[in-house]
């Protein structure tokens, strides 16, 4: 898969480069460490050759199109980024003209850190149903059939514990938020100009970093991306202190999908549950 | 001669003052590993590279309360914080160690920060020298070194059968008291740290280059998160807010990073690092000549926590080389 899905990434970019289609092709190069791959912006033809496509390519630089706005640029897109591609698009953040789409299909990123590189997929491949990028311009590998609807396991065992083993979960995972913000930093849907956890006033959240307020905060967060988060699970990954957030959001994520039958981000012009209202719309929960 | 605790004897040493004080050591939470205050000796993890989070958090907290101000017989009654709680850390890398030392240096010039200067007051360092480096360290290119005993109360140097002790200060030697340390020859192992960042003539290079694309360009990468801040011994920046409940305020102090958005944002809405570029620029030029310029040493030693935690791999050890690369070209340019 590497060599050859980065031979057609690099030519590709080449082409769009020297023609003068995009200003900039934002993909993956190697990193410090010399394996692990990191984003990389090419701007000239002559660069392309630091691109680079393996599993360890987990970043979603989809977040990155909000920074090149009015810019025509190319992006490479997993399965899972290609969804939050959409959901930019459907939330007019980004104008579709001026983007172009290197889709791959994603054969699954593993787990790794700096330095760092095991055999095992992320638990974000465990869930993933769309390696298939669902929208693209130009498309690298082979689509591969998707398997069966996820079962939401990780959100059911949890559903196994009491609600006091759960809140005590969750005050530790609280224990340990700094709020460095790398979770929102990181997430294609979160870019309010100014995020409501900065607000002066009202004072959603107080400024301490302490448990009442860390929690206030992921809980805030998760519930912004109700029917809205694609799973690429970013915010986990960039944890520094490890919080499962897909706890949170795949929680929320299963929710919508049985209320409304609706995953983020399939379509560029889909409507999004939680943020329109239908005439014979049922109210939901206990009817 | 070296002065020796075998492993027992210092697991015993450390449960007596368990009794009496606060311990923090580094412990295993879920897969991290943090200072914690342990109960017992055998919290401790004594084999680790170094903790996920650094230990300046005993000192410059995440979140501190600077005083209290309550209404009282018409006018306002202020209380400031006092540090009272007797502090032993253990197990504090060489690297974090110089990390406190260096941010002695604002937090204790004129007008001193009181918090600090009573947390220091209040905590007594017994060092952990480096055995084996990880691969991102480069304590060495900061002017540290694995073994460096100069900013702790107490080194301790794994030997054979046991650790070899360094008291270094008066307060390391008053919580040495009464304890048995045996006489050896056996010369404890000298551990290097081989990676070598070119960090000689960095302020120069930096002023050179302050105004070259670089910045702009790697600022593209980075996705401004806080992570490098929070883990970094030696980022001091915070914010502070006054907080009121049932009449009573509190002025907080919290971490905050050069990195967010609107750290810098004033009255009116201007902000003057409002572009990414310079925000990035600035964390590295804080590191690498403001703090030199005012203080002497650089403000980075070499812990390598940025590295490994940042999201992007924006490396502090790669754009150190850049820098010096790039400095050099324009110096060049210029002649």
């Amino acid at each position: 898969m590497g060599s050859d899905f980065t031979q057609q990434i690099r030519d590709k970019a080449k082409e769009l480069l020297e023609k003068g289609t995009v200003e900039c092709v934002i993909g993956y190069e190697t990193g410090s460490d010399g394996f692990s791959a990191r984003p990389a912006f090419i701007y000239e033809p002559a660069e392309v050759e630091r691109l680079v496509f393996d599993n360890t390519c987990s970043h979603n630089l989809v977040k990155y199109l909000l920074n090149k706005k009015g810019k025509p640029t190319a992006v490479i897109v997993k399965g899972c980024d290609s969804r939050s591609l959409n959901l930019l698009l459907s939330e007019k953040q980004i104008d579709r003209d001026n983007i172009f789409i290197i889709g791959v299909v994603c054969p699954g990123v593993v787990e790794w850190g700096w330095n760092n590189r095991s055999d095992q997929l992320q638990i974000r491949c465990n869930w993933c149903r769309q390696h298939n990028p669902v929208i693209y311009d130009f498309l690298v590998g082979e689509p591969v059939t998707e398997g069966p609807p996820d079962d939401f396991a990780d959100i059911a065992a949890m559903e196994t514990k009491s609600t006091e083993e759960r809140e005590a979960f969750w005050r530790e995972q609280a224990e340990h938020c700094v709020r460095c913000y790398a979770c929102r930093q990181a997430c294609p849907g979160c870019y309010c100009i100014d995020c409501f956890v900065e607000q002066l006033d009202p004072e959603w959240v107080g400024i301490r970093i302490a448990p009442e307020e860390n929690l206030m905060w992921n809980t805030i967060r998760a519930f912004h991306l109700a029917g809205r988060c694609i799973s690429c699970n970013e915010c986990e990954r960039v944890c520094p202190v490890n919080i499962p957030l897909s706890l949170l959001n795949r929680r929320i994520e299963r929710e919508v999908l049985g209320l409304f039958d609706y995953r983020a981000g399939m379509s560029e012009d889909a409507v999004a549950p939680l943020i329109t209202f239908m005439k014979d719309e049922k109210l939901g929960i206990g009817e | 001669m070296t002065k020796i605790i075998g492993k027992n004897e210092l697991e015993s040493w450390l449960s007596g003052i368990m009794k009496e004080r606060t311990v923090f050591a580094p412990t295993r939470v879920d897969d991290l590993i943090l200072f914690r205050p342990v109960q017992s000796a055998d919290e401790i993890v004594f084999d680790y590279e170094n903790t996920n989070l650094s230990p300046k958090e005993l000192f410059f907290p995440k979140t501190e309360t600077l005083f209290t101000a309550v209404p009282k017989d018409g006018d306002i009654e202020l209380t400031p914080t006092t540090v009272d709680q007797e502090v032993i850390l253990f197990g504090i890398r060489p690297c974090d160690a110089r990390g406190i030392a260096i941010l002695d240096g604002p937090f204790l010039d004129e007008p001193a920060d009181s918090l600090w200067s009573q947390h220091r007051e209040k905590t007594t360092m017994i060092g952990l020298s480096c055995t084996k480096p990880a691969p991102q360290c480069f304590c060495t290119s900061m002017g540290s070194a694995p073994n460096d005993a100069s900013n702790v109360d107490i080194m301790l140097t794994q030997v054979e059968d046991g650790y070899a002790v360094e008291t270094i200060t008066e307060k390391g030697e008053k919580l040495l008291q009464g304890v048995e340390l045996r006489e050896s020859d056996v010369q404890p192992p000298v551990p290097t740290c081989d990676v070598n960042i070119p960090a000689e003539g960095i302020v120069e290079a930096i002023t050179k280059m302050f105004d070259d694309p670089y910045w702009s360009r790697l600022a593209d990468r980075c996705i401004h998160c806080n992570v490098c801040a929070y883990v970094c011994p030696t980022c001091y920046c915070f914010d502070i807010r006054d907080r009121t409940d049932k009449g009573k305020t509190e002025r907080i102090r919290t971490w905050e990073s050069c990195q967010s958005k609107g750290f810098t944002r004033i009255a009116g809405g201007y902000d003057p690092r409002a572009d990414k570029g310079t925000r990035l620029r600035q964390r590295f030029c804080h590191k690498l000549l403001y703090f030199p310029q005012q203080f002497g040493a650089l403000g980075c030693v070499g812990c390598g926590r940025c590295v490994i935690a940042c999201p992007v791999n924006i490396d502090i050890r790669e754009i150190i080389s850049d820098v010096q690369k790039i400095g050099a070209e324009v110096g060049q340019g210029s002649n």
